[in-house]
């Protein structure tokens, strides 16, 4: 018997191989990603002041030295989010907030509060339990009787008022000195219901920001502030080391 | 979670000028569960030489105790008080043994030479990579929480007291703010020809 | 002969108390080449004869004085290749110790490992152990060290013997002539000796026992102060030479 291959009958050239393999393969899609960046807020008695470094890190890049992670809500109001984690998932979320407290604002001709802000973002938070927004939120503002406040969220709207609180990246490294300063925490002589002064205030979560950057590589480039008083919101921005 | 932080702790050490500061929290627990409150992680070596052990405490206890062997017959041998550089290096070369299997610790290492007045520092990972910083190592599960706090507090050439201040704020704050570390910490300043112990109370919870 | 009932085995005393073996040995150090160490205030000096035995040989082809760190030196009387095992050794020990201890080996050290090793004892995972029924080595050395750790610095000279015994000396010989050597060292030797004037004493010293003329084909010479080990090339050796005559 003659093989396949005689020169009569030349052999049929094999097909490709088009079977699916041994079994199903999976692709995967990892819809967040860390964008980092660290807020601290600090409540005193007729102000509040919050601080967010400007780095935008993706993996090990630098997507942006200049990028503020702070956004004042609620229509001419006396609030300020500070946000940090997925940064498409912030934009999306303070884009709802801001919506939200416009249609507010149109309904009631009066800006949120911030005890009403603060509740609001807890709940579009919880309601998305499941899939949930990738934020570190830390909300601060001032209240009813103008005194500073500061909420703080899990990325699933778990929320309580503090007067300071640090979020995101570098929270580890920043809260034991805030309890510390600010709490009066482990002071022989410290009194834990003082008030901090806005002056003391700043330069506290400035020398915090410098010690942060020093030890973490996600958060450096500058400081944002926003300074909230009753008579607005003033801006400002202090350098760090952007290695 | 790490098998380094199974049984949680702090360590901490600290440069001042002509002095050198070493403290420990005493939490002993199992996961969430704090079972003693009398257990440092900072063991003596010599009065000027000084090593944190931070990690799983079985190994520790292990590692104290080969430490200790080779302590003693590497003096037995040579005849003279083991340094803080080769005291490092031998651990160092110790933990690198086990590379492929290795002691679950994160140590730090402090000396004091009370006759050149040189302070030595360093800290390593669990398998002896070695960073000799010139102003504070720390150690634990408060790693993060300390880090900050000591970039905070630290200042150059502090003497014992300022030093004994800043090392207690560092590290009872730091704690504070783990559930894994605190429950009483314990502070040595150690000075050319003096070395103090204190036991200091902290938050218990 | 009663004797040779006790000359089989290294560790089988005499009905004397001695080890026979060694003392053969020893006697193979003492006929060999002459070698001479001294500690000045500040270095060590080894020197030693190295005559050939046919005018065939290459010139400073092989040395007799070897670097075993950067700070330690070593010689020997007796055999050769016994010689160059242990300086083999002796390298291999100190590298083992600047690995474990990030620091160089002090001298005290290398040469307590070096006569564990010429005592046969080995270091065999974490158990040291006695070999029995090998031949001991054929030689003596002399080690030469300079310790930065010891007193801001400090020269060191020690002789190792076959059995493994060891000392410290101020000046000594061996080999060939030791006696006379020794005895020549015992009136030339002083506590304020410069290396310089060491290298000199010990040029005079081989020159006691030294057959023929000495040039700087014939003898080695090494020194080990602050700057570590070093072993004179042939025109250093002449120049040192041509200043005795």
């Amino acid at each position: 018997m003659l093989g396949l291959s005689s020169p009569l009958m030349p052999a049929k050239p094999a097909l490709p191989d088009y079977s699916a393999g041994a079994g199903p393969v999976e692709h995967r899609f990892n819809p967040y990603s860390n964008n980092h960046g660290s807020v601290v807020a600090i409540g005193g008695s007729d102000y509040v002041v919050i601080a967010s470094d400007t780095r935008l890190p993706s993996g090990y890049s630098i997507m942006s030295r200049t990028q503020s992670k702070l956004f004042p809500l609620g229509e001419g109001g006396r609030s300020v989010l500070g946000s940090s984690g997925c940064w498409a998932d912030i934009l999306t979320l303070t884009r709802l907030l801001e919506t939200r407290a416009k249609m507010y604002w149109h309904e009631h001709a009066k800006p949120m509060s911030t005890g009403a802000l603060a509740q609001m973002l807890a709940t579009i938070l919880y309601s998305k339990r499941f899939f949930p927004y990738y934020t570190h939120n830390i909300l601060a503002g001032l209240d009813e009787n103008g005194e500073g406040v500061v909420y703080s969220y899990d990325p699933v709207g778990c929320v309580e008022k503090f007067k300071f609180g640090a979020a995101g990246t570098a929270c580890s490294l920043l809260q034991p000195m805030l309890d510390n300063q600010v709490g009066k925490m482990n002071l022989a002589h410290g009194n834990p219901e003082a008030q901090m002064d806005m002056e003391e205030a700043l330069n506290l979560i400035h020398d915090l920001f410098v010690s942060a950057t020093e030890r973490e590589i996600n958060t450096g480039d500058s400081i944002h502030f926003k300074i909230v008083t009753k008579n607005g919101i003033e801006e400002r921005t202090i350098g760090l080391r952007k290695d | 979670m790490s098998i380094l932080s199974y049984n949680g702790g702090a360590v901490i050490a600290m440069k001042g000028g002509n002095c050198l500061a070493v403290a420990t929290d005493l939490r002993y627990g199992v996961e969430l569960r704090t079972v003693t409150t009398d257990f440092p992680k900072m063991f003596e070596i010599h009065p000027h030489l000084w090593v944190g052990l931070p990690g799983l405490a079985s190994d520790t206890q292990t590692v104290l105790e080969k430490i200790r062997f080779r302590v003693k017959m590497y003096e037995l041998q040579e005849n003279r008080p083991i340094q803080p550089e080769t005291f490092a290096a031998m651990l160092s070369n110790m933990l690198y043994e086990r590379r492929f299997g290795p002691f679950f610790i994160e140590p730090i290492v402090a000396g004091l030479n009370p006759h050149t007045q040189s302070i030595y520092l360093c800290s390593m990972d669990l398998i002896g990579n070695v960073t000799t910083p010139e102003d504070f190592v720390v150690g634990g599960t408060a790693e993060e929480q300390l880090l900050g706090m000591c970039e905070t507090v630290w200042s150059p050439d502090m003497d014992p007291d300022q030093l004994f201040e800043s090392v207690s704020q560092a590290l009872v704050n730091a704690v504070d703010r783990d559930a894994s570390a605190g429950w009483g910490a314990e502070i040595t300043i150690i000075e050319p020809h003096q070395i103090t112990t204190r036991r200091i109370k902290t938050r218990m919870d | 002969m009663a004797s040779e009932r006790y000359s089989f085995s290294l560790t089988t005393f005499s009905p004397s108390g001695k080890l026979v073996q060694i003392e053969y040995a020893l006697a193979a150090v003492a006929s060999g080449a002459a070698s001479v160490g001294i500690k000045a205030v500040n270095g060590v000096v080894l020197a030693t004869e190295k005559k050939h035995k046919s005018i065939l040989y290459e010139d400073h082809s092989t040395y007799k004085i070897e670097k075993i760190t950067d700070h330690i030196g070593m010689v020997y009387s007796g055999m050769g290749p016994d010689y160059r095992l242990l300086v083999r050794r002796a390298r291999k020990m100190a590298q083992d110790y600047l690995l474990m201890y990030g620091e160089t080996i002090p001298t005290s050290q290398l040469v307590q490992r070096v006569a564990n090793v010429m005592q046969g004892i080995i270091y065999v995972t974490q158990e040291y152990t006695q070999s029995g029924g090998v031949r001991p080595f054929g030689v003596s050395l002399l080690i030469a060290g300079w310790d930065a750790s010891v007193n801001n610095g400090s020269p060191i000279l020690f002789q190792c013997d076959p059995s493994g015994a060891y000392f410290a000396w101020k000046a000594t010989a061996m080999g060939k002539n030791y006696v006379n050597g020794k005895t020549f060292l015992e009136k030339r030797y002083d506590d304020k000796l410069e290396l310089e004037d060491a290298v000199h004493t010990a040029i005079l010293t081989l020159k006691e026992g030294f057959e023929g003329q000495m040039t700087e084909d014939n003898v080695e010479i090494g020194i080990c102060d602050e700057n570590g080990f070093r072993r004179f090339t042939p025109e250093e050796v002449k120049d040192y030479l041509t200043n005795i005559a």
